[in-house]
């Protein structure tokens, strides 16, 4: 945990920056994803799912950090952030949505490019936003504007393997952790909000933060909350 | 032959034959049994085998449903039903094929449409992915197909959308012969295309395999040993069928029954499988029957020893007593045997009955001689009254002499039978010289002097006296060879003739003549000894001249003969008669 507790320190003497910023840190201390890769020929006996093991040379936690979204929940004064849209882009390559994970502001639009020499059928079957995109072939893209925040689940009919989340934010202030696990939202008005972070598998996590002008806010997620009293309601009840 | 070989053969032959045989028999009959046990035995585990079999490609099937309910590829299908001649379509259900294959481990996939028109394949050919157009190469619903020179083994699911059947998902997985656990062959309309585990050539099983009819169980006599070909295809479950055939319009029926050309056989050599065994009972039925035979040759040796025992027992005897001349008396000791087998001693006893009769009349006619020889001593004796008794008295002297010498009782016996004819050849001389009174003439005594020879013609041919022979011949030989009829010298006339010289002069010395008185006992004991060396034998006189005195030194006893008499007498000579004095005698032949 040097790296972390490095960050800490340094995000600490960076206290006295800019007004209306909030700056955090995931902390992700366990793999959460179980990634299935398709075993190469020869290596797989038929029937036997095959663990690959950690990609090489790749920090599986930081995969797990690059993989959190950021978005705030503030007063609905600062939510309407109309204004806000961007257009952000999942590609369709070697059967694989690139990136997987997008985070956007509601009202969005974002495009699906094939790029792969073989159909795709992209749709997703979730609350805020179901679509369905059909068949179509390399070199065509087609476009979804996302007006409901929450989280929109996609999916290819023709390849059950692919897989990406878009997650829509109330306001304009989203992020991604970088591999690292820090991230940043500036331009925040002073205000009380509530910074929430999402993982796929962990779910998510809402921590209350209070922005002013003069200082930039720190959070840090520990994902999952380990302890915490919303970890064992169950066992609670 | 020997009766113990003939005994020992005989019973030895026949049981070992019998053995032999009854082992050999039972040896053919188990190695029979086992046989048909193994091969039962192996049409269990090939039936079993292709139960498995059969068992495994239902679950395959089963499984294979599963996989043909993935709605990515019902996707897929759709998307290339909805653009045929499409490339990207096509590619995309290959690539979606790749990656099934992949997953699940079949090596060549295809799918048709509901028709049986294929509209994709993929192929895995040395660990990659390649395309595989189906329409060049339509793979079979079920059964085997060769693709790239490899032989694949085929299962079909159909690939349903609500009621709609989209089309069929053909997958092929790579069959190997070896991965069997038994011996077998793969044919495609009777032509081996692989074989595993066979030994034998290829054209040689096909030969043999044209006389079996396909899918039936089939044996085959080959170089190598007797082959069990038995189908490991257990007939496809008629619902199965059903229920693909009914969701399957014509078109797909007809790859189907092209498979019915390819046939897997499992292969099992039930000679050399079997071999073990036999070979094991072959061992143990040997062992036992060396055994078996071991113990009859013990038992026939045994047997035929207690046979022959007693046999060879008496034939031992019969033939000691052939060498000796003694009769053998088996009752003795045969009695004393109480464990004799019943007819060896019927048998002992009639030797023995036979041999006493032999005995007896031997004895009787041994007797009968005897009387004979005496008869004709006295016949001879009686025409002259003045040697009355000679011949006996002769006799009587020649014995008391032979016995104080220690003769053997054979030698005892020719003296004694010799003495008494000694003069038996005086028969051929005419009484006119024997009783003249005078000198007799030069002529005469020629005569007299032919009667040893005489003697000898005589007794010649008469059987049972040839021992006597010498002493009737030669007791007129001289020591000195001086003698008649030969002038034998000293030890060339047998002691016995010599022996009755001496008697014989004695007794014509001490006896009366018609020309002289007879000489008393010392004078002629005198002239006796005065003699010894030229005409008589010395050492003979010796005795003769002892035996004298003894006598003379007793005594009381006035008639030397008399004395002599009982000397023999007292030396236990006995000629089986009464004794009889000469004078007696004499007087009774005189009445």
């Amino acid at each position: 945990m040097g790296p972390v507790s490095r960050l800490i320190v340094w995000v600490c003497l960076a206290g006295a920056a800019e007004a209306g910023h909030i700056r955090g840190t995931v902390v992700i201390e366990k793999k959460l994803t179980r990634r299935t890769v398709t075993a190469s020929a020869g290596a797989y006996q038929r029937g036997m799912g095959v663990d690959p093991g950690p990609p090489p040379a790749a920090d599986p936690l930081a995969f797990e950090r690059s993989h959190v979204a950021i978005y705030l929940e503030g007063p609905p004064t600062a939510a309407s952030g109309g204004a806000n849209q961007i257009a952000a882009s999942i590609a369709q390559t070697h059967r694989e949505f690139e990136p997987d994970l997008v985070v956007i502001p509601a009202g969005s639009t974002v495009s699906f490019p094939n790029f792969d020499p073989i159909f795709h059928n992209v749709f997703s079957l979730s609350k805020p936003k179901s679509f369905d995109l059909g068949n179509y072939p390399q070199g065509e893209t087609r476009m979804v504007t996302f007006a409901k925040p929450g989280i929109v689940f996609v999916n290819c009919r023709l390849h059950p393997n692919m897989a990406a989340s878009i997650v829509v934010s109330p306001t304009r202030w989203v992020a991604k952790a970088d591999s690292e696990g820090r991230f940043d939202l500036s331009g925040v008005p002073a205000g009380e909000y509530t910074v929430v972070a999402w993982h796929k598998s962990a779910g998510f996590f809402r921590q209350r933060v209070t922005v002013s002008e003069q200082q930039a806010a720190e959070v840090r997620f520990l994902i999952p909350l380990l302890g915490n009293a919303t970890a064992q309601p169950a066992a609670a009840r | 032959m020997r009766l113990g070989a003939r005994t020992f053969l005989w019973s030895f032959v026949p049981v070992a034959l019998l053995l032999t045989g009854s082992f050999w028999t039972v040896q053919r009959l188990v190695v029979r049994e086992v046989r048909q046990e193994f091969r039962a035995s192996v049409r269990e585990t090939q039936s079993s085998l292709a139960r498995m079999r059969s068992a495994a490609e239902q679950r395959n099937r089963r499984i294979l449903k599963v996989v043909a309910e993935n709605p990515a590829l019902k996707n897929g299908l759709q998307l290339a039903l909805q653009r045929r001649g499409d490339a990207e379509a096509r590619r995309t259900l290959e690539d979606q094929l790749m990656e099934m294959g992949e997953e699940l481990g079949f090596e060549v996939l295809s799918i048709s449409d509901a028709v049986g028109k294929p509209l994709a394949g993929a192929m895995r050919e040395g660990g990659a992915w390649t395309r595989f157009d189906p329409g060049a190469t339509p793979l079979p619903r079920e059964g085997y197909f060769t693709a790239g020179g490899k032989t694949y083994q085929a299962s079909s699911a159909t690939v349903d959308l609500a009621d709609e059947n989209l089309g069929t998902l053909t997958v092929g997985e790579r069959f190997e012969l070896s991965s069997l656990p038994v011996a077998a062959i793969l044919t495609r309309e009777g032509k081996i295309v692989e074989s595993h585990g066979v030994e034998e050539s290829r054209a040689d099983l096909q030969s043999q395999l044209a006389h079996c009819s396909p899918g039936a169980e089939c044996e085959a006599r080959l170089a190598s040993g007797t082959y069990l070909f038995a189908s490991m295809e257990a007939a496809p479950p008629e619902a199965e069928e059903a229920e693909a055939g009914a969701g399957l319009p014509a078109g797909a029926a007809g790859p189907g029954k092209q498979t019915a050309a390819y046939q897997l056989c499992s292969v099992v050599n039930l000679d050399s499988a079997a071999r073990p065994i036999q070979a094991m009972l072959r061992n143990s039925f040997s062992i036992a029957s060396v055994l078996a035979l071991v113990g009859t040759m013990i038992l026939s040796g045994v047997s035929s020893r207690s046979i022959v025992r007693p046999i060879s027992e008496v034939v031992a005897r019969l033939r000691e007593s052939e060498a000796t001349g003694e009769l053998p008396d088996f009752q003795a000791n045969g009695s004393g045997r109480a464990g004799g087998v019943q007819e060896i001693r019927e048998l002992r006893d009639s030797f023995a009955r036979a041999a006493t009769a032999v005995r007896e009349s031997r004895e009787r006619l041994r007797q009968a001689s005897i009387e004979f020889i005496q008869s004709l001593a006295s016949a001879l004796d009686a025409r002259d009254p003045y040697t009355a008794g000679h011949s006996r008295r002769v006799s009587q002297y020649a014995c008391a002499i032979a016995r104080s010498m220690k003769l053997p009782p054979k030698e005892l016996e020719e003296v004694r039978v010799g003495a008494l004819l000694h003069d038996i050849g005086k028969i051929g001389v005419a009484d006119s010289i024997l009783q003249k009174p005078d000198r007799l003439s030069e002529e005469e005594h020629r005569l007299i002097k032919e009667h040893p020879s005489i003697g000898r013609r005589i007794l010649d041919g008469v059987q049972g006296l040839q021992p006597y022979l010498g002493v009737v011949e030669l007791h007129h030989e001289n020591w000195d060879g001086s003698g008649y009829p030969h002038g034998l010298r000293s030890e060339e006339t047998p002691l016995a003739a010599r022996i009755v010289k001496i008697a014989d002069a004695y007794d014509a010395m001490t006896s009366d003549r018609p020309y002289r008185r007879g000489m008393p006992h010392e004078e002629a004991l005198a002239v006796i000894a005065k003699f010894a060396g030229t005409q008589m034998d010395p050492n003979v006189v010796q005795v003769f001249l002892q035996l004298g005195r003894q006598e003379d030194e007793l005594g009381a006893v006035l008639d030397p003969r008399d004395s002599l008499h009982r000397l023999a007498e007292a030396v236990g000579f006995s000629n089986g008669a009464a004794p009889v004095a000469g004078r007696e005698l004499t007087g009774k032949e005189k009445s």
